[in-house]
């Protein structure tokens, strides 16, 4: 059974036509990146998922139902997690703090937060400290540990490396690759390279379809079906 | 343009001006009628039309700039008090540089001169924010000036119940030319006798009625020229997206600005021709938040952003007070005078219905406004007239003739 | 009844004016402070509940005074009722706990229904109606506690004189404090103002809701995001929102400056709004520190003109009103604001 399945969606911003008709499938266990230019629909696609942009047109199925046109809290809590671009952690609030929100629907919270601990150790040592305060890439961190802390089966990741110093991403790739051992993710990452060491499969996207799909072996950016649609 | 053209567009215009015109000796005629106690009780006094009028007016003005650049003036008052106490302390000779006796026409243009300019002053702060701030600094610079004209003993000698006109009524018309020129006032006012021979009189309310109308429908056009010409389209343009009115090279900030000024000239004439029927004003019914209030919701029924719309949620407003007030007849009269006594005694829950009566209807027109507000704004957001010209598919002045001729045909 | 409120409400300028020296001088800063605290405790009151809204919802509760003024009355029905000539001081500030008890349950589940009933429809246009709406919801709360008085044999205003007369004794003569003499009721104020605060910390900072108000008023989506149901959380809050908005009214019933009167509505609606924009809306924090601003410099005002410095009698309220706009023109965020000026 397909983790996640987009059938001719379309999904508007206002008057704005972002989503002309995506098809997608992600299955169980896969790592399925996302590539394509600025603005063709990556990000509203991860959006369009989780119910935050709900589409127009089209079906999204998660984990076998159809959830188009349900409460973002309620796919939310079906067990999709999102870490969303630019982080969006809470800033006011300590790491501790920001990792018991994401943790409320768990049975022992504690217990939850203290495996993210485990995962990532630098956030312990901050626990008490307001997330704003945070480096870049420990905001990335705390971030993706958010992500997974609702035991969820799919976790929406959206340009991790955006902004980050070389040595800080390799931080980052190493924990998705953790975070990765037990959820499916899909990856929103304008790093090709990164997309194509990270993911398992691949889907290119132009102007708010699919233009090209397949495994990420072997693939890089110089492809010829690949680079047309990356260079402006 | 010819002339038909210039007719047929404003074919609606003119109806609603004639239905004003007409409605006193209409009301009047009913009076003296079989239906005299129906007409007492439903139909709004000409009392409660001037209110319609100069209410009307501010309610116009505050949509001007609040409804076509989307910038909420919660501070409006600021203005209508301003034209309202210019025009009573011109008339008392208080105003220096101003000889008493000055005719009205002439400080009631100058009072409206200067909230337009007080505009400006509060203006060139203000829309350095947007949305709730905007709103809240207007607000507070109003609410600073009715604080500061409360406590003005040059005002009058108790400031905190404002000032009255002595002396006589004053008149709108042609300044220094009596004969074009009619006192206004309920008791002060010019009333005619016997007029064109035909044997009708027409009292001092009646007069100010009329008089008062000319002043509203003169802004009211004025206004809507503006609305029409290109410096309204980019007030519009600023309400729809403002970065992007930016961005295409409009200096918004200016053009914020001078709608504020105009809108702030039009809610002084309206505060000045209030002040100038009611030959008195004081802080609380011109300067405070609560007259903002009052235009912001006849202006959210009639309809946000339709310029005429504001004048027909007043005129709404104002038949609930009537109805609903004991002064001049009304409801509660009506039912005391037409429901036979053991009804009345007739208890429901513990209440007599008289009881209710007093309490729940005689003079709880607020209520029921705030109920009908409330409804409005969940289910009829775009207000009366917004709604009519989604049906319409524009306004009614060009669309119902269209409709018109396709019916005939 | 009433002569024990006239006393009070007129500040005795007597002791204010004698002035010997520094040590005077120092008394009279003293008691300033306290009274500015007092009246600080007071805007802190019936402006945390509107903060609270706004942060989370981004809804400016236009009713929030009409439903203080309700808490006035309902508090002091309360007293009214329970409160007798020979009822003992204790007793009688049990009952005001008690009172607000029930008037914060109360209002609090009226609130939470207003918000499902009526606001919940139009969260998805501009905040302009959310503003509209709950502005027509205070005419109509005002209008029907009109209604109400009236057949009850109240009049609406002024001031109902009858909750004052409860205010045990030892509220009303003014106490020595390290030497000055400072009015009983503004120290029964900062202690309430406190009590209030401290729940309202405890709340925001101990409880799982107070957790979701905070990371919610960052940013609402990214909460959704993570499987909370935010809407029950604006329902909750805006019911907590209008609960102390109505404990605030209790507050207030005995303290001849404000009392039970259907103006009081208008009036509290007004100083609340200056104390959360001044603050920054939306910050807990700031609302503290505001009214703290706000008291202190009602209380100086006050003092100026009552000592006759000034003669301007509406040097305090055109003070307030002043601070609002020359911090919305430094500073529109307010001291603790998010820094997104009027984002619509």
């Amino acid at each position: 059974m397909s983790v996640l399945e987009f059938e001719g969606v379309h999904t508007y911003y206002g008057e704005s036509h972002i989503l002309q008709g995506l098809d997608l499938t992600v299955e169980d266990d896969e790592i399925v990146a996302l590539v394509g230019r600025n603005g063709v629909g990556k990000t509203t696609t991860l959006r369009t998922a989780l119910g935050l942009t709900p589409p127009r047109r089209g079906t999204v199925r998660f984990k076998g139902e159809d959830v188009t046109g349900r409460e973002p809290h309620e796919i939310a809590g079906g067990g999709m997690g999102w870490v969303p671009e630019d982080r969006r952690v809470f800033a006011h609030l300590t790491v501790a703090e920001n990792l018991r929100v994401a943790a409320h629907a768990a049975a022992d919270p504690d217990a939850r937060i203290g495996e993210a601990y485990d995962l990532f150790p630098a956030l312990e040592r901050f626990a008490d400290k307001e997330a704003g305060d945070l480096s870049g890439g420990q905001q990335q961190m705390l971030a993706i540990a958010r992500g997974m802390l609702g035991d969820n089966d799919l976790l929406l990741v959206d340009e991790p490396s955006e902004g980050l110093a070389p040595q800080i991403v390799s931080d980052v790739v190493e924990a998705l690759r953790a975070a990765s051992a037990d959820t499916t993710m899909v990856l929103v990452e304008q790093n090709f390279r990164l997309a194509m060491d990270l993911a398992d499969r691949f889907y290119l996207v132009d102007h708010g379809v699919v233009v090209e799909e397949g495994d990420t072996d072997g693939v890089t950016s110089e492809d010829e079906r690949i680079r047309r649609y990356l260079t402006a | 343009m010819t002339l038909a053209d210039y007719a047929r567009d404003h074919a609606v215009h003119a109806a609603v001006v004639l239905v004003f015109f007409l409605y006193p000796p209409v009301n009047g005629a009913l009076e003296s009628s079989p239906l005299a106690a129906e007409t007492a009780a439903f139909l709004p006094g000409i009392t409660f039309m001037i209110a319609v009028l100069y209410m009307g007016l501010f309610a116009m003005s505050f949509d001007f700039v609040s409804g076509y650049t989307g910038y909420l003036s919660f501070g409006h008052a600021a203005f209508y008090g301003t034209g309202a106490y210019f025009v009573v302390l011109a008339a008392n000779g208080q105003i220096p540089g101003i000889p008493g006796g000055t005719p009205f026409m002439i400080t009631l243009l100058l009072g409206a001169l200067l909230a337009a300019l007080l505009a400006l002053v509060i203006g060139s702060v203000s829309f350095r924010l947007t949305g709730v701030y905007f709103a809240m600094i207007t607000l507070g610079f109003a609410q600073v000036i009715y604080e500061l004209i409360r406590s003005w003993g040059y005002v009058s000698t108790n400031p905190q119940e404002g000032a009255t006109i002595g002396g006589d009524g004053l008149a709108i018309g042609v300044p220094y030319v009596d004969a074009l020129s009619l006192r206004v006032g309920r008791l002060t006012g010019t009333s005619v006798e016997n007029l064109l021979g035909l044997g009708i009189d027409v009292s001092a309310t009646v007069v100010s009625y009329y008089a008062l109308g000319a002043v509203v429908l003169a802004s009211y056009f004025a206004m809507q020229r503006i609305l029409h010409s290109p410096f309204g389209r980019v007030m519009v343009a600023i309400r729809e997206n403002e970065e992007r009115a930016r961005a295409v090279g409009y200096p918004t900030y200016r053009f914020k600005l001078a709608a504020f000024a105009i809108s702030g000239f039009f809610g002084a004439v309206a505060g000045g021709i209030f002040a100038a029927y009611a030959r008195s004003v004081s802080p609380d019914n011109s300067y405070f938040f609560l007259v903002t209030a009052d235009a912001l919701i006849t202006t959210i029924i009639g309809g946000f952003g339709t310029l005429a719309g504001p004048l027909f949620g007043t005129a709404f407003h104002q038949w609930l007070e009537d109805v609903l007030s004991t002064e001049s007849g009304g409801l509660a009269t009506y039912i005391r005078e037409g429901v036979p006594a053991t009804v009345l005694e007739t208890d429901v829950f513990g209440l007599s219905v008289e009881l209710f009566v007093n309490t729940a209807l005689a003079g709880r027109a607020p209520l029921y406004l705030g109920i009908v507000f409330v409804l409005f704004v969940l289910f009829v957001p775009n207000g009366i007239l917004g709604t009519v010209r989604d049906r319409l598919g524009g306004t009614v002045g060009k669309r119902l003739p269209e409709r018109l001729r396709r019916y005939r045909r | 009844m009433s002569a024990t409120a006239l006393s009070l409400g007129v500040a005795d300028p007597a002791p204010l004016l004698a002035t010997g020296g520094a040590a005077d001088g120092l008394r009279t800063a003293v008691r300033v402070l306290v009274e500015g605290l007092g009246k600080a405790a007071v805007y802190f009151t019936i402006a945390v509940g509107l903060t609270l809204v706004f942060g989370l919802m981004g809804v400016l509760n236009f009713a929030h005074g009409a439903v203080t003024m309700v808490g006035a009355y309902l508090g002091g029905l309360v007293l009214v009722l329970v409160v007798g000539s020979g009822t003992g001081t204790l007793a009688t500030i049990g009952v005001f706990f008690a009172a607000m008890a029930i008037v914060f349950a109360v209002t609090t589940a009226a609130g939470s229904l207003i918000e499902l009933k009526l606001i919940r429809p139009i969260y998805d246009r501009t905040p302009t109606y959310q503003i509209l709406l709950t502005f027509g919801v205070s005419l109509i709360i005002e209008e029907v506690a009109r209604i109400v008085l009236t057949l009850r044999g109240i009049q609406p205003d002024p001031q109902w004189q009858a909750p004052m007369g409860t205010a045990p004794d030892v509220l009303l003569g003014r106490t020595d404090f390290l030497g000055i003499a400072v009015r009983r009721l503004y120290l029964f104020e900062v202690l309430i103002g406190g009590v209030v605060l401290v729940a309202v910390w405890l709340f925001l900072t101990r409880t799982l809701y107070g957790l979701y108000i905070r990371a919610g008023s960052e940013d609402t989506e990214m909460v959704q995001a993570l499987g909370i149901d935010v809407r029950r959380a604006f329902t909750v809050v805006f019911g907590v929102g209008t609960g102390l908005a109505a404990v605030g009214g209790v507050l207030l019933m005995w303290d001849p400056i404000w009392g039970p009167s259907v103006l009081l509505s208008i009036d509290v609606l007004l100083y609340a709004f200056v104390v959360v924009i001044i603050g920054g809306l939306g910050s807990f924090r700031g609302t503290v520190v505001a009214a703290g601003i706000v008291g202190i410099a009602d209380s100086v005002t006050t003092w100026l003109f009552t000592t006759g410095v000034v003669t301007f009698s509406g040097l305090s309220e055109v003070t307030i009103f002043l601070l609002l706009v020359g911090m919305l023109i430094v500073r529109p965020q307010g001291l603790y604001g998010v820094e997104e000026v009027g984002g619509h």
